[in-house]
């Protein structure tokens, strides 16, 4: 009886340590005769096949894709693995504004050596952003997302309506907008996605985050940042733009049934549109974001991504080599072009032939692309600070919550930056 | 033979925990290791020098009771307690009273429809609560709703259910929506074990049905509406799937609207599992000492048949 | 002590003794309106997810939202099709973790059970309120520590990972210690015992049938409870193909800023994922046995 159960016991045991031996392929190293074999957490949609072209021509380098969460999601997910000591893959596809944090958990090695090279192949800005103002390469720049203004063209014509060039005629354009049709909205303010209003920070000079020597500033609430909150808030006061939150079925069926009738978004948002509202194919355009001052042209960047090579990588050269690859390769960018439906970072690829035609979804504009480059090439760089998680999660608070309470959007702003200050200082970090 | 019997008394006495055994280490491997991990966290905090950006620049360091005073004093953490009571307060009492009615009418001798409505109010349950969360959130927002839809054809003000003002009923309504089909199967097999006989009598006597099951049935049931009561209490002080499902689509909700949020966001988004733990191990006391008090309470009734 | 326990959808009781005719005569209309209102009230969003799951993606957002569309089949294909037929990889996890945990967990719960109702040894009282007291701490704040304890063990990213903490279910011992208390009766152990029988013998052969009813309902309870369960796979599974069905379709909602929203694969989804367990609740329905959770009853 006890004996019995016993051995039934030990047979347990004995089992379940040989099926964990089997299922942890990823946390145990493979190699065999030379080969090194690599795994990559990625999000891109198709990704995988521009990683087979990888595999097939680098048998000594094997790369496996795993795809279970995206951005911040995956950023936690990195660093539980980090701080568990196992299950930290190889390759990771990090979002430049997450670059501070994991390098500050000693999650990202420095890969200077083996890609300081290709620091011309990028835009200065970028390249910034990966190098953190440092000797030291934590990525190399993936894709980029440089903000651009997005109109129904078909119905600016009904409305009448000319495509804004400075702010001020986009907060007249949206009131018009009203006043011909109360049922539209020329677009909302979206309290959920502070990764657009930082890019539109950017445009206006923002720098929420800066380095002198060993001090970090944080300057959230600097005067761009507020103008631009102000701007807004005016105009959601006023009633003039939405207020709703984007990406929601309700923002879907908005841009389906024009609702709203113009996006200010990034360069990757034809991939977003015909996915969402594929029923208005072919009727919107592109522009660029409307500017501060008459003739200006300056942008800011929403989104975007890069790949780093963990710390725990088991071979940091073949690592460095493949992303490396994959962000210069001009197959790798083209094939990530069309079936990622990214844009890429790398210059030559912005250039390349897989960006001469315009994105399916604006058929009839066919320099799409080279106006795209263009507008890239004015994106400001920004630098990141250690806790973005937090100011982002400060402006979604905030901001909600001023537009419920119908409050001046300024408020907001000086809300996040408490929130940001504080808590860097509980963590210890200098700031000045 | 005495020897024999001696052997078998010990080997008796040792059985019960040999039996016991998986369970005790399965237990503390899943669950004692892991709140035992918890609070030792909750005792560390992450102290950084300088930039940060360094080599070892990030160390974890004793901080005492500094993560818990901390958590007690944060207004956000009494905020969110307060709208999770308020939420408690509408969820348990519809819920559990919807449960009862529609179990009273199960067991009622002239309902038609019975196994269908059965099944039906029951259905919820096979439901993961995050797609539930997505189903109502897409019959809550005004343009693509159906119940938005009519109102506007009957001429009726649209009700913003994702505003401000009515989030938290939207809220509940998904956990009633969850939930009342699983009490009400409880309540209704409680009342199929009463003897027919005792409520018979009442009806000869010429009592009406209403009248059978305020009298007679649901003071016999009360036991089991004490224990639905206490599993309800429990989860909800512990909502997060709805409400976090729902944030994306509203700007009524913060990050931090129930207590189990924020542990969220201090875990998850912030990165700061120290504070997470602090907090943790203050809902969990909560939540042990309310659950406590009312087990003692029903103990002798839902054991009194084995110390018979 | 005997258990009146009774089938959970049992056709009603038929009373021996004749009752007045009047009483006996057409059912209540508005007894059974509130019902079936009630049943609507729970079909509503279900049958929702019927009619969404028949738009396609451009019609989702365009047409009216009980309009049925004509795209089903075409629906189920795509998800199919969508690398590689990962969605039906992530039903067949489900199916594992949900099977093979919900089993173990029966059998832990009712060895467990029964030995905490039938034994009394020092200890015993404190051994029952710490299992009970797993259920208090939110499973929230234990993802994390979970994950960094199994860590230490070399088991995440594993199937295991996932497994074996849903083995342990607190709840589960509770039902069927009471189950065993009520079910069992103390006559029949001890004759056992005095004809030579061993405990384990006494376990497996004599009270495991009679507990049969409720080891089932504990079995389904659990299965539906680590079919729904979302944060512990999150957290424990790295390898996307290890996924069950709610981290699947959650990380096909939340592709990010740059992605749309796969809308109809998650609607799809969720449509194909609910309908096992309502074939196995309706399957297994003559096993039900929910009277144990209102065990007191019978006092």
């Amino acid at each position: 009886m006890r004996s019995r159960l016993a051995a039934a016991a030990a047979v347990a045991v004995v089992g379940a340590g040989l099926v964990a031996g089997c299922s942890s392929s990823s946390d145990s190293p493979t190699e065999t005769g030379g080969r090194v074999d690599l795994t990559f957490w990625a999000w891109v949609p198709n990704i995988e096949k521009v990683v087979d072209k990888w595999n097939a021509a680098n048998p000594n380098i094997h790369v496996t894709v795993s795809k279970q969460a995206q951005g911040d999601e995956l950023v936690t997910k990195v660093l539980t693995a980090a701080k568990g000591g196992s299950g930290v893959p190889d390759l990771v596809q990090v979002e430049y504004q997450a670059l501070p944090t994991l390098v500050s958990n000693d999650v990202l090695a420095d890969i200077a050596g083996e890609v300081g090279s290709a620091k011309d192949k990028f835009a200065e800005g970028l390249w910034q952003q990966v190098t953190l103002g440092t000797q030291a390469v934590y990525a190399v720049p993936q894709d980029a997302g440089p903000m651009m203004l997005y109109y129904r063209s078909d119905l600016f014509q009904q409305l009448g309506l000319s495509v804004p060039k400075t702010w001020d005629e986009f907060a007249a354009t949206a009131r018009t907008v009203r006043q011909k049709d109360p049922k539209r909205f020329l677009t909302t303010f979206s309290a959920a996605d502070p990764g657009w209003f930082a890019g539109l920070s950017q445009q206006a000079g923002a720098k929420w985050w800066s380095i002198n020597g060993e001090t970090w500033t944080v300057a959230i609430n600097d005067p761009a940042t507020k103008k631009v909150a102000d701007y807004w808030g005016g105009l959601v006061t006023e009633g003039a733009v939405d207020d709703q939150p984007m990406y929601t079925p309700e923002w879907n069926k908005a841009l389906n049934d024009g609702t709203l009738i113009a996006w200010p978004s990034a360069v990757w948002a034809p991939g977003v549109l015909e996915g969402n509202a594929a029923s208005t194919k072919g009727k919107w355009a592109m522009a660029p974001l409307p500017q501060w001052s008459s003739g200006e042209s300056k942008t800011g960047n929403w989104g975007g991504s890069s790949t780093g090579v963990t710390d725990k990588a088991k071979d940091k050269k073949a690592a460095a080599k493949f992303a490396l690859w994959l962000n210069t390769d001009p197959d790798a960018t083209a094939q990530l072009v069309t079936e990622g439906g990214l844009y890429p970072a790398s210059r030559d690829a912005q250039a390349g032939p897989a960006l001469q035609k315009p994105p399916t979804f604006f058929p009839d504009q066919a320099d799409f692309y080279t106006q795209a480059k263009a507008i890239a090439d004015t994106a400001a760089g920004f630098t990141w600070g250690p806790n973005v998680n937090v100011a982002y999660t400060a402006y979604r608070d905030a901001f909600s919550k001023a537009i419920t309470d119908k409050a001046p959007f300024g408020g907001a702003v000086d809300q996040m930056q408490e929130a940001t200050i504080s808590d860097m200082r509980k963590n210890g970090f200098k700031v000045g | 033979m005495a020897a024999v019997a001696r052997r078998r008394r010990t080997a008796q006495h040792l059985v019960p925990y040999a039996f016991l055994a998986p369970a005790i280490v399965m237990f503390s491997l899943f669950l004692l290791a892991p709140i035992g991990y918890t609070a030792y966290l909750s005792l560390r905090k992450i102290k950084v020098e300088g930039l940060g950006l360094g080599r070892g620049s990030r160390k974890e360091v004793f901080a005492g009771l500094e993560n818990y005073r901390q958590a007690l004093g944060d207004a956000e953490l009494w905020r969110g307690a307060g709208r999770v009571l308020v939420y408690g307060a509408i969820l348990t009492p519809v819920m559990l009273g919807l449960a009862l009615v529609f179990a009273l009418l199960l067991d009622s001798p002239r309902i038609g429809l019975r196994r269908f409505s059965r099944i039906s109010i029951f259905l919820p349950f096979a439901v993961p609560v995050v797609i539930a969360s997505l189903l109502w959130g897409f019959l809550y927002l005004p343009s693509v709703s159906p119940g938005q839809h009519l109102m506007r054809g009957l001429g009726l003000p649209e009700l913003d259910l994702l505003g401000p003002d009515l989030i938290v009923f939207a809220l509940a309504n998904i956990g009633i929506w969850g939930g009342v089909g699983f009490n009400m199967i409880v309540i209704y097999t409680a009342l199929r074990a009463i003897p027919r006989e005792l409520y018979e009598s009442a009806r000869i006597d010429g009592c009406s049905e209403f009248q059978v099951a305020v009298r007679v049935k649901i003071p016999i049931v009360v036991p089991a509406l004490i224990l639905t009561t206490i599993f309800s209490v429990i989860a909800t002080l512990q909502v997060f799937s709805e409400p976090m499902t729902l944030r994306p689509l509203t700007n009524s909700l913060a990050s931090t609207w129930s207590p189990i949020m924020k542990i969220y966001q201090d875990a998850f988004a912030r990165n700061d599992i120290h504070s997470a733990a602090a907090t943790s191990m203050v809902i969990a006391l909560v939540t042990l000492v309310l659950s406590f008090g009312f087990l003692r309470l029903v103990q002798n009734r839902a054991f009194g048949a084995e110390n018979q | 002590m005997s258990v009146t326990t009774r089938s959970l959808l049992d056709a009603p009781v038929q009373d021996a003794a004749p009752t007045p005719v009047a009483r006996r005569s057409r059912p209540s209309a508005s007894g059974t309106a509130v019902l079936v209102l009630g049943a609507i009230y729970c079909l509503l969003p279900v049958s929702w997810v019927l009619v969404a799951a028949s738009k396609s993606s451009a019609d989702l957002f365009n047409t009216f939202t009980f309009a049925p569309g004509d795209a089903l089949l075409r629906n189920i294909a795509d998800l199919s099709g969508y690398r590689d037929g990962l969605f039906w990889r992530w039903m067949g996890n489900t199916a594992l973790y949900a099977g093979v945990g919900a089993a173990l967990s029966a059998a832990l719960s009712g060895l467990t059970g029964y030995t905490l109702a039938k034994f009394h040894f020092p200890g015993r009282t404190l051994i029952f309120n710490t299992l009970l007291a797993g259920v208090l701490v939110p499973g929230v704040a234990l993802a994390i520590p979970q994950y960094l304890v199994l860590a230490k063990l070399g088991l995440t990213n594993s199937y295991l990972s996932v497994l074996l903490p849903s083995v342990v279910s607190p709840y589960g011992m509770y039902l069927a210690r009471i189950y065993a208390a009520a079910a069992i009766p103390n006559s029949l152990i001890e004759a056992a015992r005095t004809d030579g029988a061993g405990e384990w013998r006494i376990f497996s052969r004599i009270a495991v049938p009679v507990m049969r009813p409720g080891l089932v309902t504990i079995f389904l309870f659990q299965f539906v409870a680590i079919w729904n369960n979302f944060l512990l796979p999150f957290i424990m599974l790295g390898d996307d193909r290890k996924f069950p069905l709610t981290v699947g379709l959650y990380s096909l909602l939340n592709q990010g800023n740059t992605l749309p929203a796969l809308y109809t694969y998650v609607i799809t989804g969720a449509l194909l994922s609910i309908i096992p367990l309502i074939a196995l609740f309706l399957s297994l329905q003559r096993y039900w046995r929910v009277d144990l959770a209102a065990g007191a009853v019978k006092t």
